[in-house]
């Protein structure tokens, strides 16, 4: 840096400081009184900064967003050709053909219903156990033994899916598992429990519930402790039971975050965690009218049929639905609480 | 008053000031609702200590009790024979640990850059960057788009890249650090600097870097747990004739493959001897490799955890 333009830097910062003195409402303090230079040299040294995260964004998020395309084309590849002349040039359009050949065949109403139907119990469940938790959680006195409490139920979040799914085999498996163990010391028969679907809704709603409840905990605990005690003395002094406190304090507080996640769990409403129905019943097939998600079956058109028209067209159904219900819902709760909803 | 503990003096002002000073329980109370989460956090730790206690049994309780919580033997048969069994989980191992630790570091070396220039009110495209970078959290091309761009376009097919770069940045993190640099750095600090001669880059490393070390490790602890447990990529990306590359949860994917490569590697390595494994002792073994260092590294990471959860929740 040179002298000049470190002088130059100086006199600009002090005019920043003048401005700031002035208490001038500039959405961007300091740009008007400065030397033009030094604006543009600070952009450029920002937007040198921000550049390895935009190539990054470039690559993998944005490029990635022509796929769309694959839900309206029939792909049929020329080999050794460049990808996207495969795709915009040698495919012909389709219309809206997939969606309709999609929504057509045989499985697929079961595959929806499915996702729906465990979204349903996580959203619900999810966010009442948590809720339940963490206000009796922030009863407890000890400090220490709280964050304990906390450790423990938060350990799940971050085990893979793929450990998940040996531990419920653990509980599980045909000969050696626990459950079946336990049963045969009561005197009954084992159950098969990798063959038998009518247990599994179940099981992946426990298993859901064991890995996720911990962390989302944490989020309902920090808005509880967020609130002021001293509305808490006050209503204790006026002689409110713990549930009159709970009702008018607690919850009450706690709207805001409960309807945040409620929007943005609904606006997932047709996604579904793939490692959960396809890695904890070890892709077992006949479980698969139970466990059959729309995120198995994007996966299993890919990577296992190839048929990448059919598996975009389904991801496409999912944010786009997705993205209308979360906008309907914000737009309710938006009605209803102007201060709880998402924007 | 006994809520108050004197033998806590590390306790913050603001976690004293959570206890409830005017508390409605009796002692009782309070004992019940602790062996109540004692109970809770006892549930949600019983397929884990299953799993740690099933590593240790031996191969004949498990044959003759099942995976049980009271084997009549213990025994550290699988974990001898995995550590003996040749060079596939070692390097699965190494290949885990090398992807968490150079996907975590060049993930914060790409978002806090990018995350102090989208804080600063004087970068004139702050508004256009953080529409950029919110965008993706809403649309996607969808799984067959990305994998035909990282395998058509990029060529990530069988590479260690494949493992990292899809995963490397994320929106929610980069907010994270944004309002963490945004709310908790004085921007009276940030003048100072540019008085002294900063430019944004120095500011930023010279700055406010050292002092943001709670929510850089926050978002490590997320990274770095994220890519040790990533076996997603893999599934996609890895053929099975590129084992060389298995991260460690993968292998625990492919488990039955994985057994008979070991049964070999050992026949090889032990001279031809027909050698049965425990098999059903090593998967287990195996998980409880894969969990031990989350479960070590968690209580030292905890406060920083939920440090980031609560700087993420004040939306800026």
């Amino acid at each position: 840096m040179t002298e000049t333009e470190k002088m130059r830097d100086e006199r600009g910062s002090n005019a920043a400081a003048e401005d700031i003195k002035a208490g001038g409402e500039q959405t961007e303090p300091g740009s008007l009184n400065r030397p033009s230079g030094y604006t543009g040299k600070r952009n450029r040294i920002f937007m040198l900064m921000s550049l390895p995260a935009i190539v990054w964004y470039l690559c993998f998020c944005y490029l990635p967003m022509f796929g769309i395309l694959f839900a309206f084309k029939h792909f049929t590849p020329k080999p050794g050709e460049f990808l996207l002349k495969n795709l915009f040039i040698n495919s012909p359009w389709a219309g809206l053909d997939n969606f309709s050949f999609l929504l057509r065949s045989s499985d697929m109403s079961g595959i929806i219903w499915n996702t729906l139907f465990y979204n349903f119990f996580f959203i619900i469940l999810g966010i009442a156990i948590p809720v339940f938790i963490a206000i009796f959680l922030t009863e407890i006195h000890s400090v220490k033994f709280k964050g304990f409490i906390q450790m423990v139920m938060v350990l799940p979040y971050f085990l893979s899916w793929v450990i998940v799914g040996y531990l419920v085999y653990a509980f599980l498996a045909t000969n050696e598992g626990q459950v079946n163990h336990l049963m045969r010391i009561f005197v009954m028969e084992g159950i098969q429990w990798y063959q038998s679907p009518g247990y599994w809704r179940v099981i992946l709603i426990i298993t859901e519930l064991w890995k996720s409840t911990g962390y989302a905990m944490i989020i309902y605990l920090c808005a509880v402790t967020a609130i002021d005690r001293s509305l808490y003395e006050g209503a204790v002094l006026d002689g409110a039971t713990f549930l009159q406190r709970v009702r008018y304090i607690t919850l009450p507080h706690l709207r805001p975050t409960i309807c945040t996640v409620f929007i943005l769990r609904i606006g997932t409403i047709l996604n579904s965690d793939f490692g959960l129905f396809y890695q904890v019943p070890l892709d077992s097939g006949s479980l698969q009218s139970v466990t059959q998600t729309l995120d198995v079956y994007v996966y299993k058109a890919l990577m296992q049929q190839a048929n990448f028209s059919f598996s975009a067209a389904t991801s496409f159904l999912q944010s786009i639905v997705g993205f209308v219900l979360l906008m309907v819902t914000n737009r309710i709760i938006k009605a209803i609480d102007s201060e709880s909803s998402l924007f | 008053m006994k809520e108050m503990n004197p033998n806590n003096p590390g306790k913050t002002k603001a976690e004293e000031y959570i206890i409830p000073q005017k508390s409605a329980y009796s002692g009782t109370v309070n004992l019940l609702m602790s062996m109540f989460f004692l109970l809770i956090a006892l549930l949600i730790f019983l397929p884990i200590l299953l799993v740690i206690i099933i590593s240790f049994s031996s191969e004949e309780s498990v044959t003759e009790l099942g995976y049980s919580f009271f084997p009549k033997s213990f025994s550290l048969d699988a974990y001898r024979y995995l550590f003996n069994s040749g060079e596939y989980l070692f390097r699965a191992f190494l290949n885990s640990v090398f992807i968490t630790l150079s996907g975590t570091l060049t993930g914060l070396l790409v978002m806090c850059p990018i995350a102090y220039a989208v804080s600063r009110k004087e970068f004139s495209f702050r508004r256009p960057m953080l529409l950029f970078l919110m965008i993706p959290m809403m649309f996607s091309g969808g799984l067959v788009s990305s994998y035909m761009v990282n395998t058509q376009i990029f060529h990530l097919k069988n590479t260690y890249l494949a493992l990292i770069l899809p995963g490397l940045c994320s929106t929610w993190y980069i907010m994270i650090l944004r309002n963490y640099f945004h709310i908790s750095i004085p921007d009276s600090l940030i003048e100072a600097a540019e008085l002294d001669g900063c430019d944004p880059f120095q500011t930023f490393r010279l700055v406010v870097l050292p002092i943001s070390k709670p929510v850089i490790m926050t978002v490590s602890v997320f990274q770095s747990f994220s890519y040790w447990s990533s076996w997603y990529p893999a599934l996609l990306y890895l053929d099975s004739n590129h084992t060389e590359l298995y991260p460690l949860q993968y292998v625990l994917v492919n488990m039955d493959m994985s057994i008979e490569r070991l049964s070999r590697d050992a026949q090889y390595m032990s001279g031809a001897i027909t050698y049965v494994p425990p098999a059903v002792t090593v998967r287990m073994v195996m998980v409880v490799i894969v969990i031990l260092p989350i479960m070590i590294l968690l209580p030292f990471f905890h406060r920083f955890l939920k440090n980031g959860m609560t700087i993420g929740a004040i939306k800026g």
